[in-house]
Parts: C-alpha cells; sequence; structure tokens
C-alpha cells in the first residue's frame, strides 16, 4: 500500500497563539521538529520566553471575567462546534502527528478520537459542574454549595501523545469558565498548532484560549507566573515532582502525572493465543513510548516457556516502518536522542547480566536509513534488581522477570518505585480479584494490555507516577477547575 | 499484501467500494435493459455510501483495540480486477456484478472476523448481508448470462 502524502511539506516554523492572533515569539531561540521516520528537519519550534508567557497570561487575565460570565451552555456551544471542526481536520492532525512524533496511522487516529472524547465529555458541564444545597442546617438558615471557576489555568504536555494530552484537561477548564494556556512539547509542537488552527476557526472569544511553544523557560514562566491558578502536567517522574514542588511554593492547584515502569502478569490459566495481540499491543504500542505501555512481562508458574515462545514470535513478527504507511504495527521512536536512551537501557541490560533473546538494535527499514528505529526487543532471565526492570525505558524494550505464584507478582508491583498501570491475564475470577484488590496501581487492565480510562473516568497513576489528588479527565476534573463557595443564608 | 491492522482493512475496504463504484458507473451506461441499467446505477450509488461509511467507520471506532495486530487476511484476495468494467452486453454486465458482489460478501465476511471491534464487525457482518442481498437481486433479474440483453 503506498505511503500516504505527508501533511506538511518544507520547514515551518510554528507560531504562539495569544489573544486570538497567531504571533511570533519574542526569543531568538529556536529548537529543530524532526520527522522520526525519515531522520529529516521538518521545523523549528521558538523557545519562547518568561515575557511571551506573561503575553499569554496578560490576555487570559484579561478574556477571564467576561468568560466566567458566559452561561455554562454557551460556553458548551462553543466545544459543540469545536467538535465538529475537528471531525473535519480529523485526518490531516493524525497525519501531522505521525509526521513529527512517529507513531502509526492507527494509534494516531486513536489518538485524535481520544482528544474529541474529551471534548465530548466537557459538552456535559451542566450537569458535570452543579454544586449542592440543604435547607435548614439551623432552623431558618439555608447552604449552598456552589461550583465557580478559578481563572487562568495551563498545562505543560509530553512528547508522546501531543494531540491528545492538552485536551485531558484544557476542554474542562474552559467550559468551567476558565481561561487557558496551553504549553506542548518542543519536540512535537506541530499537531497541537494544526488544532490550534481549528480552535482559530472555531471562534472563541479572544485570550480564553492561547498557545505558547518552549522549553524550560516556557515551562518555569507558567510555574512561577503569579496570575496562574493551576497546572497540569504530564510527563517524567522527576520533573513531575519539580512542577509540583513549585506549585505548592506559589500555591496552584496542581495535577503532575509522571513515568511508568508497568508489569503485565500472565498467570498459567490465561488463553495465551486469545491474549497475544492485546499482550503485544501493550508491549510495542507507540513503540512503547506511553505511560501505560507493559515493561516488564512477568510469566507466573510454569506459563513461563509457552508464553516467551508465543510472545517472542509475535514481536519478530510485527511490521516496524514509516507509519504513514497502512498497515505498518509499529514506528520509530520520537528522536535520535531518544534512539540513544532507549539503545544505552539494550547495552546497560546485556552489561547487567540480562540475556538479550531479540535484539532490536540494529534494525532496518527499508528506504528509511535515517530514521531512529529501534526494533522489538526482549530480555530474559531479568533480576527484578536490575536497571532495565526498575527504570522508566520508554521504548520497546521487554524484561521477561518471572515469579513462581501470584504474590510473588504482586511483591514485585509493590517494590516498584512507579504505580501507573498493571495488566493481568487469568481466566481465573477469584485470581482477577485478588489481584484487582491488592495491587498498587491506579490504573488495570484485567485480560487487556492497556489499561486506558476514558475521557469519563479518571486518568493518573498512584506512588512516584502521580503528584497530586485530583486526576486527568472524569468526573474529578470538573473540581480540579472550579472552586467550591459555600453559601450559608437566613432571611428570615 | 497482508492487511495487519486495523486501518489497513478499514482503508482497503473504502478504496474498494470506490473502486466498485466507478466499476458500476461505467457498467450502468453500457447497459442496455433498462432493469439491469437501473440496478447497476442503484449499485454504484450504494458503493458510494460505503466508501462513505467506511471511512466514518474508521474515524469513529478507533480505541485502544484497533491497535491489536491482525493475521491471516490477505489483500490480494479481495482485490478488485480492473478488467471486470470491460464487460460489454449485459449478460456480461450482469456476470460482472455478480463477481463485484461475491467479492464483496466474501470480504466482509471474513474481516469481519478479524476485527475485534465489535462495533465494526457487526457493520462487516451487515455489509456481507447487503452483499448477499444484492446477489440474490442479480440473480433475479432474469437475464441470461450467455445471452445478449433485452434491449
Amino acid at each position: 500500500m503506498a505511503i500516504l502524502e505527508e501533511p506538511m511539506k518544507g520547514i515551518k516554523k510554528v507560531k504562539n497563539y495569544i489573544n486570538g492572533e497567531w504571533v511570533d515569539s519574542s526569543t531568538k531561540e529556536y529548537g529543530d521538529v524532526w520527522c522520526p521516520a525519515t531522520g529529516e528537519k521538518i521545523g523549528e519550534v521558538p523557545f519562547s520566553t518568561t515575557a511571551d508567557i506573561d503575553k499569554a497570561v496578560q490576555a487570559a487575565k484579561e478574556a477571564y471575567w467576561e468568560w466566567r460570565c458566559t452561561p455554562p451552555l454557551t460556553r458548551a456551544r462553543y466545544l459543540f462546534k469545536l467538535k465538529n471542526l475537528f471531525e473535519d481536520a480529523f485526518e490531516d492532525i493524525a497525519r501531522t502527528l505521525v509526521t513529527e512524533e512517529g507513531k502509526t496511522l492507527d494509534e494516531s487516529r486513536g489518538e485524535v478520537r481520544r482528544m474529541i472524547e474529551n471534548v465530548e465529555h466537557a459538552t456535559g458541564v451542566t450537569t458535570m459542574m452543579t454544586g449542592y444545597n440543604l435547607e435548614d442546617i439551623a432552623q431558618g438558615i439555608d447552604c449552598t454549595a456552589e461550583r465557580q471557576p478559578i481563572g487562568v489555568f495551563g498545562v505543560i504536555a509530553p512528547f508522546n501523545f501531543p494531540a491528545m494530552v492538552p485536551w485531558w484537561f484544557l476542554p474542562y477548564a474552559v467550559v468551567c469558565g476558565n481561561t487557558y494556556i496551553v504549553k506542548p512539547s518542543e519536540q512535537v509542537p506541530m499537531t497541537q498548532t494544526r488544532i490550534f488552527e481549528a480552535i482559530d476557526e472555531c471562534g472563541f472569544p479572544e485570550g480564553v484560549i492561547n498557545m505558547v511553544h518552549g522549553a524550560r523557560d516556557a515551562v518555569n514562566g507558567l510555574l512561577y507566573h503569579p496570575d496562574i491558578k493551576g497546572i497540569s502536567f504530564v510527563g517524567q517522574s522527576a520533573t513531575a515532582r519539580y512542577v509540583y514542588k513549585a506549585c505548592g511554593e506559589t500555591g496552584k492547584r496542581a495535577q503532575s502525572l509522571g513515568g511508568a515502569k508497568n508489569f503485565v502478569f500472565v498467570m498459567p490459566d490465561a488463553e495465551l493465543d486469545r491474549s497475544m495481540p492485546s499482550l503485544i499491543t501493550s508491549f510495542y504500542g507507540c513503540a512503547g513510548e506511553r505511560c501505560l505501555s507493559g515493561s516488564v512481562l512477568v510469566p507466573v508458574g510454569d506459563v513461563y516457556k509457552e508464553l516467551k515462545e508465543k510472545f517472542v514470535a509475535a514481536a519478530r513478527a510485527l511490521k516496524v516502518g514509516n507509519g504513514l504507511q497502512e498497515g505498518i504495527q509499529m514506528g520509530p521512536v520520537v528522536s535520535k536522542k531518544h534512539k540513544e536512551k532507549v539503545l544505552g537501557y539494550i547495552e546497560k541490560g546485556i552489561k547487567e547480566g540480562a540475556k538479550l533473546i531479540l535484539d532490536g538494535r540494529n534494525i532496518k527499514v527499508d528506504g528509511y536509513p535515517n530514521g531512529f528505529f529501534v526494533g522489538p526487543t526482549i530480555f530474559d532471565e531479568v533480576d527484578p534488581n536490575m536497571s532495565i526492570a526498575k527504570e522508566e525505558i520508554f521504548g520497546p524494550v521487554v524484561s521477561i522477570v518471572r515469579a513462581g505464584n501470584l504474590e510473588e507478582g504482586l511483591t514485585l508491583l509493590e517494590n516498584s518505585e512507579y504505580g501507573n498501570a498493571t495488566c493481568l491475564y487469568t481466566t481465573n475470577g477469584k485470581t482477577a480479584r485478588e489481584f484487582k484488590y491488592r495491587a498498587v496501581t491506579s490504573m488495570m487492565g484485567i485480560n487487556l494490555g492497556i489499561a486506558a480510562p476514558m475521557s469519563f473516568f479518571p486518568f493518573g497513576g498512584a506512588k512516584g507516577s502521580f503528584f497530586g489528588d485530583i486526576k486527568g479527565h472524569g468526573r474529578e476534573v470538573f473540581q480540579f477547575f472550579t472552586d467550591t463557595k459555600v453559601v450559608i443564608q437566613r432571611w428570615t | 499484501m497482508s492487511l495487519t491492522t486495523f486501518g489497513a482493512i478499514m482503508g482497503f475496504a473504502a478504496e474498494s467500494s470506490g473502486k466498485a463504484e466507478e466499476i458500476y458507473k461505467v457498467l450502468a451506461q453500457k447497459a442496455r435493459d433498462a432493469t439491469l441499467k437501473e440496478v447497476l446505477q442503484g449499485l454504484s450509488q450504494e458503493e458510494g455510501k460505503n466508501h462513505a461509511l467506511m471511512i466514518k467507520a474508521r474515524r469513529e471506532n478507533v480505541t485502544e483495540m484497533i491497535l491489536e495486530p491482525v493475521t491471516d487476511l490477505h489483500q490480494e484476495d479481495y482485490e478488485i480486477d480492473p478488467k471486470t468494467a470491460d464487460a460489454a452486453d449485459d449478460a456480461g454486465l450482469l456476470k460482472a456484478a455478480v463477481t463485484l458482489e461475491e467479492r464483496g460478501k466474501r470480504f466482509f465476511k471474513d474481516a469481519s472476523s478479524k476485527v475485534s471491534l465489535p462495533e465494526v464487525g457487526r457493520i462487516f457482518r451487515k455489509m456481507a448481508q447487503k452483499k448477499e442481498a444484492n446477489l440474490s437481486k442479480l440473480q433475479g433479474l432474469g437475464l441470461s448470462q450467455t445471452a445478449g440483453g433485452r434491449g
């Protein structure tokens, strides 16, 4: 099947979107944007300054009061219109995403769909934002708890889901009456730029939704700006901790989603053939660059030999290539630097004594000699204390760690620094219940490999994978973007 | 070529519907029998709708499950032969239409068991049923596949 046309031609220099206008950053410093499949430079991104951030915050602050006074249903109508604009731009957004991030077309389409689902869920604001009340809390005294918007919020987004992640937060913030600033990852600024073209067309009042590109200065500009009321962050755990701490210092609300090391357990009673496609998807979907990816495969008991044989065969059969080609099952990793990081972990695994049984280091992809490809890789005989079993690799590298029984498996989870997601394959309800009851992660899959909550359920982990209390999307996120004002009244 | 992903299956389904739409247009133009012409025009319109349905289904039914690899489904087993449009007389046109509908029925039936999304599986099964109904309609036209058209 032919390669689909790439949506972008030539080098594109992206702009910020502030107060309803496309504007150049005040910076002189630009970063390069790469196509991971071809290894070619495709764009430049401004490393915006704190002055750029301040300009966006002032615009958002200026727009806030009028937007806050706009009825929720009217605010929701903007989202209905935006949803339709996104549907029209669906394929273009998906292909832009593939071009700069590297994932496959199916994965990109899935991501754009998830983005739109958040817009759809947020339109339920007239139900989700309501408060509660009680008459006669004392005789003749009534009490109401009302949800009110707060002000300017912002998101600092990661590279691996450039379309979806900002939309775990943005539509809810805005529909609740807040104004917003998006800071996309500097590695993948074009997808959100394409999305903002739809926002521009939608006709939101100026300043309600803004975007500022950049890196460290832009991040700190957001974190330490006194007029920003809250920050949502998704990225590595070390940065998530930093963001949470900075928000604490500056009195901001924060939901800070970090990294992961996800264990996938396969019980001896699991239906292996039926489970294999979802197991493979779990470990190699998005080239392993997702916080829900399986990373450690744990055969429990005597399923080890059969599982290993079937899993290696299925991994070996994966078609790796340019994600723009229909039928490709795994694309490259996002950058040359990230490829080197993943390769570094493979070297470390060998040095630490794990047995490399599928080596993806020297994969050759026809027609793409300069792409940032890493083939499916599997280590066997991995000790739980090895780096490859403990640290987040964020690539298509699987560590097989054996467990004698479920108890041993649960101990592996408890000892992990992370607590994002885990999965279990079994045909035994009692085992599943035990696992569900005791496993210390916040997202869990039973007989499926990617435990990705949809927009109407919360997304976020535990332990070192999450800092905060209210997670992304779901019902709870409406709380994050509103303050509960309690009004006690006596008129008698 | 193997259809190894959800997108590849949906893309092929959409592409095939588009091709069939065009072929039916050509066949309808050639038909001398008024009833056959009408049926072929109807099938062309139907394939146009099928094309739009496949694009919509691909866009709206993407979940994590679409990422699961697909095996044992090969494009070459279901390709439309461009020579199908070369038929000249009404019997040949009818035979071409039967070939197209049989191909479609086989593809949608086989693909329905390969996609892990129940909603898309349901759409495919419905499409296979529609093709079955079309085949009955074509076979009921009463045209001899060896004789010329009725004019």
